[in-house]
């Protein structure tokens, strides 16, 4: 069989228009470009080669310069939203920035629509649930209600922020202890698990501790599973039912050894 | 006689009305659980007395003064918290709990032995073995079981 080679029709049309001397035919664009002026084109324009080639002592190409422009990250002022509940950087705890907040997970978790009656008739209006967090340490949750879903969560997400709770954890992965808590009709038992568990738990209490950073957890919910209460009771109870060891070894005048650690290696 | 039950009741609601010293029956058992307490950090200390108050000089028991006879315990508070949140009896008439080594073992490690929690961070266990009355971890280091008494947290 004969070996064909194979082009484009327009590439063979192309091919039989060109004539001889082709360089004094091609008009090029920009004057001045054209093959030969390849490794030199920021000398015929600023913008075709914007990062300069400079070489460094044995000549080979740098490609590290600094940035001919600034770079401008839009203003604050351009990110606040609309206007409702805006957050003060100084009523902000832990020494967090908006920069810090920017950057902590949202989680929305629950979303309804309420209605309040009046002698007019029902008004709806939309009541979000949002829990924030840095996933190391610092949570908090907000409810805010507005006539729509999206200002709603945005009302919530800013009274998050300023709710915000540092929570104790053993080893940054756990609790320090068993824990049962009640809240109104929801009773939660907490119990601290080894590493690699997982965060065995009902969905709500699941959302919370990836948002406080708890990686090994285990909990029960008995008797209401409001979410509502559900994720009151278990901010309640992980902020304030834990007891430090180091606390309790100051109360009892004793001397606190951490066994797995000094031991047993901390476990990575 | 009071029992170990009698003395859980009296402690734990004595650091819930935030007294300073409260007094219990003068037993050989109260003593002996009150010693535990004290070495396990619990309460500040353990004295003879009558009802009224502990005795500045010692006075021996007599049929006369048997009846007044009573043990002060003084409690111990920490950053406005006390320092015995709760203390309960494990053993009780209704069920008595009596425990091998092993078993014994599996409490300390936190794990669930005859229906019994495990002990948590912070939390003891007083028992009565045939050395006397000891807490979990000093009865786990004479290698001894017994019926468990009550637990402390």
């Amino acid at each position: 069989m004969m070996a064909r080679s194979f082009t484009t029709s327009a590439a063979v049309t192309m091919a039989r228009k060109r004539p001889a001397a082709v360089q004094d035919i091609i008009r090029t664009r920009v004057p001045g470009l054209d093959s030969t002026s390849i490794h030199n084109l920021s000398e015929i324009h600023p913008l075709l080669d914007h990062y300069p080639r400079t070489t460094d002592q044995e000549g080979a190409l740098n490609l590290d310069t600094a940035k001919l422009w600034a770079s401008n990250p839009p203003l604050d002022d351009m990110l606040k939203s609309q206007g409702d509940d805006e957050i003060d950087e100084a009523s902000l705890p832990h020494g967090l920035t908006q920069q810090d907040l920017r950057r902590f997970l949202k989680r929305t978790l629950i979303v309804k629509r309420t209605s309040n009656m009046t002698t007019a008739g029902k008004i709806p209006s939309m009541y979000a649930l949002v829990i924030v967090g840095n996933g190391n340490g610092i949570a908090g949750y907000g409810e805010g209600k507005d006539d729509e879903v999206a200002r709603a969560v945005r009302k919530a997400t800013n009274r998050a922020m300023r709710n915000l709770v540092a929570f104790d954890r053993y080893d940054d992965r756990t609790i320090f202890h068993d824990i049962d808590h009640k809240f109104h009709a929801t009773k939660i038992q907490f119990r601290s698990r080894p590493p690699g568990f997982g965060n065995r738990c009902n969905h709500y209490i699941h959302e919370i501790c990836s948002c406080i950073g708890i990686l090994d957890i285990s909990a029960k919910v008995w008797g209401s599973r409001n979410p509502m209460n559900v994720i009151k009771a278990t901010f309640e109870a992980l902020s304030s039912k834990q007891k430090l060891p180091e606390d309790i070894a100051r109360g009892r005048g004793k001397r606190v050894v951490d066994v797995q650690h000094t031991y047993y290696g901390a476990s990575e | 006689m009071p029992r170990h039950y009698d003395l859980c009741a009296r402690v734990q609601n004595g650091f819930r009305a935030r007294l300073p010293r409260i007094a219990v029956p003068d037993t050989k058992m109260n003593l002996a659980i009150a010693n535990v307490l004290y070495r396990e950090g619990f309460i500040a200390g353990v004295a003879r007395g009558d009802h009224v108050e502990p005795d500045a000089e010692y006075v021996p028991t007599t049929p006369d003064n048997v009846a007044t006879r009573r043990l002060w315990l003084d409690l111990k508070y920490n950053n406005d918290e006390p320092v015995l949140k709760r203390m309960s009896a494990v053993s009780k008439p209704s069920k008595k709990i009596v425990m091998k080594v092993e078993e014994l073992q599996n409490l300390a490690s936190g794990n669930r032995s005859q229906f019994i929690k495990g002990l948590q961070p912070g939390e003891i266990a007083i028992l009565t073995t045939t050395f006397g009355i000891l807490e979990l971890r000093e009865a786990l280091a004479k290698g001894a079981g017994g019926e468990v008494l009550c637990r402390a947290i």
